[in-house]
């Protein structure tokens, strides 16, 4: 399960972060999911709970956000809202693109204490 | 009264990972153990295009190999038989393998004493793309019958590759694989990856990616 090694990988990272700031527990966390991260916000729900599970986040609310996934073609300039299985420019049919947001995962904000 | 505190952090959730795979490159540059970790789907050929590049290249470097699998020991028997030190790391159902898992997996392998070592990732094109293993280079395998459209359908594994490997040109008569559009199609993901065509059951086009292996490890050496 992708999404599995995600929260695993996040979890290293929030322990950094408290740790210096000196505090130890996580109330709620803001997450923004890109829409060309790769990263499912259903599958994310579902397994976050296995995921904290006797971690210093198994009480963490968790609450995403979602990016919209826009790129630029670079042939033609046209800029639009892109999925992650699909890049075809609806102007001109390139695939080749630029990606201007949507493509992280990224830690918004934690409520700690 | 606890204290709360909003953090604005604004960072990948791969920080963590991300600066241990940066903090292992270093180690392993200061060692002049060169890291190659190579990515591929089930069955494209991985195995099979190591246990090749071995026999070719393993009297004139020190090699070790990291078999990484959810399960069983297959992969790091066949390498054993080729006469280089191999262990097999199991993920225990994660689909990918992380720095902190390569690290563990290095310290396995001595690698105080090895030129060349090679993590052969869990099959998958998505997740592993997603971790930095802390390798010197990427490679990747994309062979024939998984179709030449693979870099526009998983993007990120094809943008953080060095270098692409497309396995099994043997069987070119018999699909419609477009080399051309692979290559165009890899390109756009990344302008910088060089397209090796190869055959790792005939040997057919291997000298090219031995001499890109042998370069690269060179580079690495030097201070």
């Amino acid at each position: 399960m992708h999404e599995l090694g995600v929260i695993s990988s996040m979890v290293k990272t929030i322990e950094e972060i408290i740790k210096e700031e000196g505090f130890t527990e996580v109330q709620k966390l803001v997450l923004e999911v890109g829409e060309l991260s790769g990263v499912i916000p259903h599958y994310m729900e579902v397994c976050f709970p296995a995921a904290v599970y006797k971690t210093f986040m198994e009480n963490t609310i968790l609450e995403m956000e979602t990016v919209p996934g826009i790129v630029r073609c670079k042939d033609c300039g046209r800029e639009f809202n892109a999925t992650a299985q699909d890049f075809t420019c609806p102007e001109c049919g390139s695939h080749n693109m630029e990606i201007l947001s949507g493509n992280d995962v990224m830690i918004k904000e934690i409520l700690c204490s | 009264m606890k204290a709360y505190k909003v953090l604005e952090v604004k960072q990948s959730v791969f920080a963590a990972n991300d600066k241990e795979a940066n903090e292992l490159r270093l180690n392993l540059k200061e060692k002049g153990v060169f890291l190659l970790n190579l990515m591929s789907s089930p069955g494209s050929g991985k195995t099979t295009t190591l246990q090749r590049t071995i026999e070719a290249l393993k009297d004139e470097m020190k090699i070790g190999i990291m078999e990484a699998d959810i399960d069983s020991e297959v992969d790091a028997q066949t390498i054993s038989d080729t006469g280089v030190k191999a262990i097999q790391l199991h993920t225990g159902g994660m689909c990918h393998l992380d720095a902190a898992m390569t690290k563990q997996g290095l310290e396995g392998l001595e690698i105080d004493e090895i030129d060349l070592a090679v993590l052969e990732n869990v099959g998958n094109l998505v997740c592993p793309a997603e971790f930095d293993t802390g390798s010197s280079k990427n490679a990747m395998i994309l062979s024939v019958p998984e179709g030449h459209d693979k870099p526009l359908k998983y993007p990120l594994m094809f943008s953080i590759c060095d270098v692409v490997l497309i396995n099994k040109i043997d069987v070119l008569p018999y699909f419609d694989f477009d080399m051309e559009k692979c290559r165009e199609y890899v390109h756009m993901r990344n302008p910088q990856a060089k397209v090796i065509p190869i055959c790792a059951r005939t040997g057919e086009g291997m000298d090219e990616w031995y001499d890109w292996l042998r370069h690269e490890v060179q580079n690495w050496k030097k201070k």
